[in-house]
């Protein structure tokens, strides 16, 4: 049975969320799209695809913000997944003060949907002219920037070159691997928003092919929330690395938003690729190299996040 | 087992009701319209669906009462259409002088006038689900983030509450009224002993249990997620707490749907293969009749005074099966 994508759009109040969500709904791209919609603002959408519903936070642990997903969701979706005429995709708009780790979090957590659907990405809107300002407000402008696979920097008509640049710049620092797209009234090509192919380490590498190498990396941001990757040539020690990453996202799990590794595993003949969301990890075969180098590639979006202590771990793991 | 009839809706079937008085069925399929039927799987009336999805249904005052994602009410001829959020459920209080529909943090409560000065407003979290004391027609139980609220209809606060760390999916209220169950995001099923104020936590399921549900007389609760069926005693004075639980096997897989019968006191339970099971308790043991049905089940509804079974399926298809003898 084929997995139904999923793509999860999220942005700060007024960036532009609703204006892509009814391009969305309204072109013709021949999708039957589902949207769940959680943002209860004045303008709303009345459409036979949308379901309205409050965003459920509850902790699958106590305490323990990794655990924390979306009830509604697992609930919903669940009915979704019952239907005879499947859908071709799910759409989930949070609410523009909405965290996205939990709305990602759900779909590694629960045992279901993890069978039944798959996480394109996480689409972010942002708006040109107000994104400092946000950043400066709350620290979920911030998250929405990391965890984002897609950012369509909106309402560039509002803001002045040097503000884009500005812009720009500061959404780089926080997220390198995020695909960046200027828009106006949201206006973009619906495949780019929804054929996302999830959290991609091979696209960020060929978006910026100094992404991995530390002196590449930008330096001036004013956030503490920042990329960090790593590259290196040779083998890891299978053990070793597991027991790093345990090791890891056990003690800094908190503040790693998104997580993403492509490692030539000593033994292994394939490509073994790890993800995480916070402290949950996912290990699976990342089929065969096929002929690009065999190397290891790794990169980390979150909060204080140290290089130096990062790379020397990493390269502690090599076989 | 016999079967007297059947009928088809339009998708997997979700929910099944009778009415109290066991003269018709209401049937709710995922989406589409559902289906009122008599005893003899003769359509009386289809009624309209609920948008992208329906919630589970009821009868309130002599109408089915639905529900759905579209956020409306229909009862009878009536609609409400309290608030943009999605409804999960509607349910009628022991009396039948209510009708609770959640939404959001909201608990609306109907009156036969559709007045809803007795609703719920502004609770903690979200409602996932919520059950009536079937023992006091105003007292409710909800849940949803970190355990369950006891609310008594008029007053501000809840006179009682357990508090726990994760989350509860489902909620049910023993017959006595003695019980409170959850069943959770986790692998646990929460049980509460409302008069001594005791919680306990059961885990080590295999999965999430997706169906629970007491025995008319609330002397044992069945709980339900994997192949295995674990039943509960609930009759002793410390009930489940250790105390040796009923393991009934015989499901091919995960068993979604199960309802203990109100006249015989057995248990139905059907899971994703289409397999049926019956089960007889007789002094801590108990024995099974098993039937292997076409399409995988989803929802179970007892007739509320014969041996009288209707079986969904996720197919779209209900059949009546009768145990009679």
């Amino acid at each position: 049975m084929s997995r139904i994508p999923v793509t999860i759009l999220t942005g700060f109040l007024g960036a532009g969320k609703t204006t892509l969500l009814n391009r969305i709904l309204g072109e013709n791209h021949g999708l039957r799209i589902a949207v769940i919609e959680n943002e209860f603002g004045e303008v709303g959408i009345d459409h036979e695809l949308v379901i309205n519903a409050e965003e459920e936070l509850f902790e699958m642990n106590n305490g323990c913000i990794c655990c924390t997903v979306r009830g509604d969701l697992i609930r919903i979706l669940g009915n979704l997944m019952k239907r005879r005429d499947k859908f071709d995709h799910i759409l989930i708009e949070t609410t523009g003060l909405a965290d996205p780790g939990p709305v990602v979090q759900t779909f590694c957590v629960d045992e279901e949907l993890r069978e039944q659907t798959v996480v394109n990405g996480v689409v972010t809107v942002v708006d040109a002219h107000h994104f400092s300002r946000h950043v400066g407000e709350t620290h979920e402008a911030e998250e929405q920037v990391a965890f984002a696979d897609v950012i369509l920097l909106n309402k560039c008509d509002l803001a002045t070159p040097e503000e884009l640049a500005v812009t720009e710049q500061r959404i780089r620092s926080i997220n390198a691997l995020a695909v960046i797209h200027r828009t106006t009234r949201a206006e973009i090509e619906i495949k780019k928003v929804l054929e996302v192919g999830g959290f991609n380490l091979d696209r960020a590498t060929e978006l910026n092919p100094h992404f991995l190498d530390a002196q590449g990396h930008h330096h001036h941001h004013h956030s503490d929330i920042s990329s960090v990757g790593i590259e290196a040539e040779g083998e890891c020690d299978g053990k070793k690395l597991n027991d790093w990453i345990s090791k890891l996202v056990r003690d800094q799990g908190q503040d790693i938003f998104r997580m993403k590794g492509v490692f030539a595993v000593k033994g292994q003949a394939d490509r073994v690729v790890f993800q995480g969301v916070h402290m949950l990890i996912d290990a699976a075969s990342g089929g065969p190299w096929a002929g690009r180098p065999r190397k290891n590639s790794l990169v980390f979006i979150g909060r204080k996040l140290d290089r130096e202590a990062l790379t020397s771990g990493f390269r502690a793991c090599l076989a | 087992m016999k079967s007297p009839g059947s009928i088809t809706a339009g998708d997997c079937i979700s929910h099944l009701k009778w009415n109290p008085e066991g003269t018709r069925l209401l049937i709710t399929p995922v989406t589409g319209a559902l289906l009122v039927v008599d005893e003899t799987a003769t359509l009386l009336e289809e009624l309209p669906g609920h948008g992208m999805g329906n919630g589970s249904s009821d009868w309130f005052q002599g109408s089915p009462a639905t529900c759905g994602f579209d956020g409306k009410i229909h009862c009878g001829s009536r609609e409400w259409k309290p608030g943009r959020g999605m409804i999960e459920h509607v349910r009628t209080n022991a009396d039948g002088s209510l009708l609770a529909a959640a939404q959001g943090k909201v608990l609306h409560i109907f009156d036969g006038a559709a007045s809803e000065e007795k609703s719920l407003r502004e609770l903690p979290a979200v409602v996932a689900d919520f059950a009536w004391n079937p023992k006091s027609s105003y007292e409710i139980a909800t849940v949803g983030a970190g355990g369950a609220l006891l609310w008594r209809l008029g007053e501000k606060e809840p006179f009682a509450r357990f508090d726990w760390g994760g989350a509860s999916l489902q909620v049910r209220w023993s017959n006595d009224g003695r019980w409170l169950a959850t069943a959770d995001q986790t692998a646990s099923v929460h049980v509460y002993d409302i008069p001594r104020d005791h919680p306990l936590n059961m885990e080590g399921f295999e999965c999430k249990v997706r169906a629970l549900g007491f025995s008319a007389d609330g002397k044992r609760l069945a709980t339900a997620g994997s192949p295995v069926v674990t039943v509960w005693p609930c009759a002793s004075k410390t009930g489940p707490e250790g105390a040796n639980p009923i393991q009934v096997d015989g499901s091919g897989s995960e068993v979604r749907a199960l309802e203990f019968s109100p006249v015989t006191g057995q248990l139905a339970t059907g899971d994703g293969e289409g397999t049926l099971l019956v089960v007889t308790f007789e002094k801590g043991q108990f024995r099974r009749k098993r039937a292997r049905l076409g399409s995988g089940i989803s929802a179970l509804a007892w007739h509320p005074s014969k041996p009288l079974l209707a079986v969904g399926h996720e197919s779209g298809s209900v059949m009546w099966l009768s145990l009679e003898g």
